[in-house]
Formats: C-alpha cells, sequence, structure tokens
C-alpha cells in the first residue's frame, strides 16, 4: 500500500550522516540511554539485595579509578605532566577560573548558543516533521531538498554561515540550529509515520475527521518518539558548538579550551574539557527526565 | 431426530426490520507492483435484521474482516450496495461501533479516558463525558479501573474496555472482528455470556465475526457461513434455541448445529489451505 512506499523512503531515524562530529553524537547518547535504563533495571532487581553506600561504590567505582590514574600517572612520570597534568592541578585551574569570572563568561557565552539554537531547532524542526509526517504533497514536495541537506554536513556549512552571518552570534547560533533540527525532524517524521494503523482505524471508525484525528491520535501518539529526537539534538546542540567556537569566536568554552591551547595553559584546557562534559551530562540528564515524564505510558 | 436446520426456519426476531442489507458486494485490492488485483470478496448478499446477533464463520482469507470494514464504512465497495436503514453506506458513522480483535486501545489514555474519547470526538461536555465513560465501563465490569492505563489491564480487561468504549457512543450497530480470538479459554468464556447480557440488555444488533465454530453458534441467532477467497456467503443457519439460559454448550442441539456449520466449512477450509499452498 501506498502507506508502506512512503514509510521506506523515509531515513532512517538514526539521523544524518556526514560530520564525524554528528555522528558521535548520536553513538554517545544512545550509550547514556542503554546505561541509564539498564542501570534502573539492575537497580530495581539488586533494591534488597545492598546497603545504598554498597551501590554508590559499585557505580562510582569506574569514575574514581579514572581519577585515580589522572594523578598518579603523570606524578609517576608514566605521562608526561606537561601534556597530561595530574587531576589535582587541572582542577586548582578549574577553581582559579572559576573565581575569576572567566568560567561563568565562558559557560554564559555557549549556554546561550547552544539554547537558543536548540529552541530554534524544535520550534522550527517539529512543526515541519509533522507536517512531512501527515500530509503527502508536503512530504513529496520537500522530501528531495531535505535529502540532499540531510546528507550536507553542518560542518561543511560553518564557513557559509559565518561568511553571510558574520563572526558573531547569529552564525553560531544558526549553526547549531542546523545541527539539531536533523534529529528532531527526522524523529518526529518518524514518530508520525509509524503511529499504529490500527488505531488510526480504530479513530476514524468513531468518526473522526483528519484534523481531529491527529490532535488526538496522531500527536499524542508521536509525542515519545518526538522526544526522543529533542534528547538527541540536546546533545548534538553541545558538541557542535564547540567546534563553532573553536573556529571562530571570542568567547565560550571552545574558546576556551583552544586558546588555553595555543597559549600552553594545559591545566585551563583540561579544566575547559571537564566543564563541557559536565554541561553534556547535566543536559542530557534533564532532558531524559522531561522525556520520561512525557512518555509514562510508553512502558508496555 | 434431527433439526432440518438447512431448512428456512422463521421466529419471532425474523419480523424484524432489515438493518443492514449488503447487495451483491465485491472488493478488489490492486496488487502492488503489478496491474492485477485481488479479488477478496465477491457477490455477498446479506440481510442483518434490526436487534440481531448474526455471527460469521469462514476460513481464514476468506474476507471476513474485509466485510466488517465495509460495513464500518472504512474502505469502499468496489461492486454492489451496502445500505443501512435504508442509507447507502459512505464512511464511518456514529450509528455503528467496531471492536477490533487487538483491542485498539490508545496506550496514553487511561481506562476512563479511552472509553470517553468516541464522545469527545462528538464533543459531548466533559462532565457527561466522564459520567457515561464511568457508566460503560461499570456495564463491563470494571469499576474501579478508571485510572488504569492499558498496559496496566489484562487482555480481557482491555477487551471490555474496548468494547465499553464502542457501546459509549450508544451506536444502533456494534461490529465486532474477532475480539476474543486472541484471550485464554476462560475469559473467552465469560466474555461470551457479558456479551449476551449486554446485548439482551441494549437491543444492539451485532454482527460477530469469529473463526470458532463453537463461539458462532453460541452466540449467534444466525450463523452466516463464508466461502473460501473470493468471500461469499455459503449459508445462513437459524440457531432456534428454546432458551439461552443454563449450559447451552450440553444442549444436545448445540452439537447438531455445530456438526452443520462443521460440515459447511470443512470443504471451505480445505479450499483455502489449498490457495494457500498454492500461493506460497
Amino acid at each position: 500500500m501506498a502507506d508502506t512506499v512512503t514509510t521506506s523512503r523515509v531515513p532512517a531515524v538514526t539521523g544524518p550522516a556526514g560530520t564525524g562530529a554528528e555522528t558521535r553524537t548520536e553513538a554517545l547518547a544512545v550509550t547514556v540511554t542503554e546505561t541509564e535504563t539498564e542501570t534502573a533495571a539492575a537497580a530495581g532487581r539488586r533494591r534488597w539485595t545492598g546497603s545504598w553506600p554498597a551501590l554508590l561504590a559499585r557505580r562510582t567505582l569506574a569514575l574514581v579509578l579514572l581519577a585515580a590514574a589522572w594523578e598518579v600517572l603523570p606524578r609517576t612520570g608514566l605521562v608526561d605532566p606537561v601534556f597530561v597534568p595530574p587531576l589535582s592541578q587541572v582542577l586548582a585551574a578549574w577553581y582559579d577560573l572559576l573565581l575569576s569570572g572567566q568560567l561563568a563568561e565562558h559557560f554564559e557565552a555557549s549556554l546561550i548558543r547552544s539554547l537558543g539554537g536548540f529552541g530554534l531547532a524544535i520550534v522550527v524542526a517539529i512543526p515541519l516533521g509533522l507536517a512531512i509526517g501527515w500530509y503527502r504533497p508536503v512530504a513529496d514536495f520537500l522530501s528531495p531538498v531535505l535529502e540532499l541537506f540531510r546528507n550536507t554536513s553542518a560542518v561543511a556549512l560553518l564557513p557559509v554561515f559565518i561568511l553571510i552571518l558574520g563572526l558573531g552570534e547569529p552564525s553560531k547560533i544558526v549553526f547549531v540550529f542546523y545541527a539539531c533540527s536533523w534529529p528532531i525532524l527526522l524523529n518526529t517524521i518518524s514518530g508520525v509515520k509509524t503511529v499504529e494503523p490500527l488505531l488510526v482505524k480504530s479513530a476514524r471508525s468513531m468518526g473522526l475527521g483528519p484534523l481531529r484525528l491527529f490532535q488526538k491520535v496522531i500527536l499524542p501518539a508521536a509525542v515519545p518518539t518526538v522526544f526522543t529526537g529533542v534528547r538527541l539534538a540536546g546533545a548534538t546542540s553541545i558538541l557542535v558548538l564547540l567546534f563553532a567556537e573553536m573556529v571562530g569566536a571570542k568567547a565560550g568554552l571552545g574558546y576556551l579550551v583552544q586558546d588555553a591551547q595555543f597559549n600552553f595553559r594545559i591545566p585551563d584546557m583540561y579544566a575547559g574539557i571537564i566543564t563541557i562534559s559536565a554541561l553534556g551530562l547535566l543536559f542530557n540528564l534533564l532532558l531524559l527526565r522531561v522525556e520520561r515524564r512525557f512518555s509514562t505510558w510508553r512502558t508496555v | 431426530m434431527t433439526v432440518n436446520v438447512a431448512e428456512y426456519n422463521p421466529s419471532g426476531y425474523a419480523d424484524a426490520p432489515v438493518k443492514i442489507s449488503l447487495r451483491d458486494v465485491g472488493k478488489t485490492f490492486p496488487i502492488r507492483g503489478s496491474d492485477r488485483t485481488f479479488t477478496a470478496l465477491d457477490g455477498v448478499g446479506l440481510d442483518v435484521r434490526a436487534g440481531e446477533f448474526l455471527t460469521l464463520v469462514g476460513p481464514s482469507g476468506c474476507g471476513k474482516s474485509t466485510l466488517l470494514d465495509l460495513i464500518a464504512g472504512l474502505t469502499a465497495p468496489t461492486t454492489g450496495r451496502i445500505v443501512i436503514d435504508g442509507v447507502p453506506v459512505d464512511g464511518p458513522g456514529p450509528d455503528r461501533g467496531v471492536v477490533f480483535q487487538q483491542y485498539a486501545l490508545f496506550p496514553w489514555r487511561t481506562a476512563l479516558a479511552n472509553v470517553a474519547f468516541g464522545l469527545e470526538a462528538r464533543a459531548v461536555p466533559k462532565g457527561e463525558r466522564t459520567e457515561r465513560a464511568r457508566h460503560y465501563l461499570d456495564l463491563v465490569g470494571l469499576s474501579g479501573f478508571e485510572q488504569r492505563y492499558p498496559h496496566e489491564l489484562s487482555g480481557g480487561m482491555r477487551q471490555r474496555v474496548a468494547i465499553a468504549r464502542s457501546l459509549a457512543c450508544d451506536p444502533e450497530v456494534l461490529l465486532m472482528d474477532e475480539p476474543f480470538a486472541a484471550l485464554d479459554a476462560q475469559t473467552r468464556e465469560s466474555l461470551q455470556e457479558e456479551l449476551l447480557l449486554i446485548w439482551q440488555k441494549t437491543g444492539k444488533t451485532v454482527v460477530f465475526i469469529t473463526h470458532g465454530i463453537d463461539e458462532a453458534v453460541y452466540l449467534g441467532e444466525r450463523v452466516a457461513v463464508m466461502t473460501s477467497r473470493p468471500g461469499r456467503i455459503k449459508h445462513v443457519l437459524d440457531i432456534g434455541f428454546d432458551s439461552r439460559d443454563g449450559d447451552l454448550r450440553a444442549d444436545r442441539r448445540f452439537g447438531e448445529y455445530r456438526h452443520h456449520v462443521w460440515t459447511l466449512l470443512r470443504d471451505e477450509v480445505a479450499a483455502a489451505q489449498e490457495q494457500e499452498r498454492a500461493r506460497g
């Protein structure tokens, strides 16, 4: 049937091909989800077999080992302390950056850019995805263009954005927006297209017209899939932004890392990297929480 | 003594007016990737009387579900006419409710909200909606389960919710597509019994598709037997028990009716299997 044909024409949910940065984003996000689910399941199973300090110890052991290795290896000279300073030095540098207010300044710059692009992507890509998923003519009209751009890496377009929008904020926000749009768009399209046909049939048998059907069945059924896209886009927003900040910026965490490396302030560089990791982690956790709230019923 | 079941045997309901009338109904589907067509139904003629419980049996793949979709107005027939109360069917309508085998409940809605769904679509005010939804959940024995989500309910309970949802819109015709096929034997029997009670209480016209001969004979006032593909009505059998109380299945005549339907179906099932092999 026509339906099947359209579905197969929709690209896989896994999202944009192209840049290494984007592919890594997705791989990372997926890993995080799996670990989350696993630990949640494991926690449920072991609820009565261990006290919570034991659980905490188990779950943080790998992190503690990593931190210990980072501290000890440079000090023993196994790793060159000039290129990899011990963790304590990095944390001291981080604290200095925090006190001087530099960290807050860079952090703020990055956050505004990534949230701006991310928010814009949500506002544009979700309605567009719904339209493409629901209206065949819109899909037929836009698919070729989307297919072309989907395979055009955001990184390849960054020079274009800078050329047109200049080195200031707009080019970076548009860059993040572009990269974030794909996971949201593709997941929204697939969310609309993969709504259980029986539910549609059942709603139609109750006399729902196309508009009501969309509002009462298609939209709620697609919410979890849309949110998966939003969460992927959240991780993307931070990862691609750093790239933009390394290429042309006067502030931001990416700029901090790049600038510190150029000026051989190696502990500062690592301090910047740690901040970025923490930011990404927090963002993902936040989005996961929102996602769960919106799709509690999807536990079948 | 054997009951001459093949002979037309009018009982009380035979005087009831015709509710649904199918005349020479055919349905063909285009086969994907070729210009040939697939004939699912061919020349189906059937009258369903107001307030009757008609069961429809046939070998698998004979187009039973297609026929139900046509009556529901979800698809249009290629040939022939389907008329309900003298009006040709041209799309789904509030006068018909459908119950599917796979429940088709909305997983993001509670049992109560699922039952209220059709009422929402009809813009019934919220207070009345909730009241009616509660009433119908109670009718199918699910009071106290209003706030459960479908995944928190057993298969039997889900199908009860689905039945309540169809009834809530107060349709005159209830179309049921193998609604109990996915349930275990015990749950199925109790739901069959309850369905009969609900039918007697509400006076709906019921068209019930099944592939179970026992189920067809137990539930139906008449059993329509379909041929293998392309589906046609092979025979309509009147089921005339004096009373439906007690253990109907132990009635001597139950066995006779059952055997009669079985005989009618045997050749069709064989033919259907032959088709299946030829295709595979």
